[in-house]
């Protein structure tokens, strides 16, 4: 069970403030750690406490790497968890836990409890479980996102094809993103389904704030 | 299985249940569905080879079906050992497209998985890439560096993973020297779906190295601000 434990959240972009919800939806007492101090500062104003890795250690219960980097917990952290804590990482490569060095460590053992469990014993007894071999959990153990959100995702990637190809003879290589018109009408696309229903604006009040009455809204630096 | 048949799934009799959840998912895919019927017509992508490697997964599914009705020849493979749904996999298979995925894939599977979703029979190599993470791109560029003389391959590898990337890139030119600076000829962008392979993407472009026009699809609003930060919030604790 979530609820009641120690759970902490290791990264606060958007992946760790989807985490950090869903844990604190369950009930769970969520501690963020970040590098960031724009980031750390937006989960201490959402109620979170921010605390390094090594705070953690000892009274934590659930662990959740969410950062795209290396290295978030490694095997001197794992070894000194809490007994029965639960570890998984969310994040696209399986680098942010150091699994393979837990794997090798020659004090400590593995048992593999179901497909994508395993229980590790540490030397004094202390026991610990990783979820899918700290690869991207929500997949290993669960079946990934709901296809709602995933349609927003997968609209955009059918649109950049359609893109690509069409202008294939005038991009060169680089990095692009989609306009944001684009993106605009991904959203529109999927706000019936969901009942909602947009306000027009007038011609006067386009105006006013400057932007055509059909969209885009917000200039380029806008952050939603 | 046959030399003949050009897919490699779990188990092609889990297509019927696949089959079922799909059509259950498009209903909660508006966007894929309203592009359908927009482009179904028209065919924007009529006859291009478009490779992919991202979860084969329900969702996924319901991606490569909008891409087959805008007129694409598609293979795909996992991006992940763990994320392909062996029914979702099985049910496209079926439809004649190519997967090469399957849940507890080892890496070395994975990485032939995703070698066989580049290859059409041909020999002929994609068009178009729908990436989640660089693995494709990153197999594409680094085979055509090691063709151009570059030593990647025989330096130490940081990890078991890294070292299945070099034995199958010393693999395949063995056979073919040429395979990848000619798919270059062809392949003419990729989009990209996560953080992590938008990061690579960046740092190859920085380096002067991405040979290709990429499209950053993490970072349209309705995918970062979305997928990212609801869909995590839901599937967690799943």
């Amino acid at each position: 069970m979530i609820s009641g434990k120690v759970s902490v959240v290791c990264g606060y972009g958007d992946v760790g403030k989807g985490c950090a919800q869903a844990l604190k939806g369950q009930g769970a007492q969520v501690v963020v750690t970040e590098i960031d101090p724009i980031c750390a500062l937006q989960a201490s104003m959402e109620g979170f406490r921010v605390l390094t890795l090594e705070d953690t250690l000892g009274w934590a219960d659930i662990y959740v790497t969410t950062t795209g980097n290396k290295d978030i917990i490694r095997l001197e952290h794992l070894t000194a968890m809490k007994d029965q804590a639960i570890v998984c990482n969310i994040g696209h490569f399986d680098n942010e836990i150091q699994v393979d060095a837990l794997n090798d460590a020659s004090d400590v053992t593995r048992q593999n409890v179901k497909p994508q469990v395993d229980q590790y014993t540490m030397s004094d007894g202390r026991q610990l479980y990783m979820l899918a071999e700290g690869r991207l959990v929500n997949l290993g153990c669960a079946t990934g996102h709901p296809s709602f959100v995933m349609s927003n995702s997968f609209t955009n990637q059918t649109l950049a094809q359609i893109d690509l190809w069409e202008n294939r003879d005038s991009y060169v290589p680089g990095v692009y993103v989609l306009p944001k018109k684009l993106d605009e009408e991904v959203a529109a696309l999927h706000l019936e389904k969901i009942g909602a229903k947009l306000t027009k604006l007038t011609d006067e009040q386009a105006d006013y704030i400057g932007v055509p009455s059909a969209g885009p809204y917000k200039p380029e630096h806008y952050r939603y | 299985m046959t030399d003949k048949q050009d897919y490699r799934v779990a188990d092609i009799d889990l297509a019927e249940w696949g089959r079922r959840e799909i059509s259950i998912a498009e209903h909660e895919m508006p966007g894929l569905m309203a592009t359908r019927g927009k482009y179904s017509d028209e065919k924007p992508l009529k006859g291009v080879r478009i490779m992919g490697s991202l979860h084969m997964t329900i969702q996924t599914a319901v991606l490569i079906e909008t891409l087959v009705d805008l007129g694409a020849d598609v293979r795909w493979c996992s991006c992940n050992i763990f994320s392909t749904q062996d029914h979702a996999a099985a049910a496209i298979a079926v439809t004649g497209v190519p997967v090469f995925a399957w849940k507890g894939e080892t890496l070395e599977e994975y990485w032939q998985c995703t070698l066989d979703a580049l290859t059409w029979p041909d020999g002929s190599g994609p068009e178009l890439i729908v990436d989640d993470g660089g693995d494709a791109t990153l197999l594409i560029h680094k085979g055509a560096e090691l063709e151009e003389g570059d030593d990647w391959i025989s330096s130490d590898s940081d990890s078991q993973e890294e070292q299945v990337i070099k034995d199958l890139l010393k693999s395949v030119n063995n056979d073919n020297p040429q395979k990848w600076t000619n798919y270059f000829k062809d392949w003419r962008g990729v989009s990209e779906e996560t953080t992590t392979g938008v990061h690579r993407l960046y740092q190859m472009s920085e380096q002067e190295k991405l040979r290709v026009p990429a499209i950053n699809v993490n970072d349209s609003v309705t995918k970062s601000k979305f997928d990212n930060l609801y869909g995590c919030r839901e599937s967690l604790v799943d």
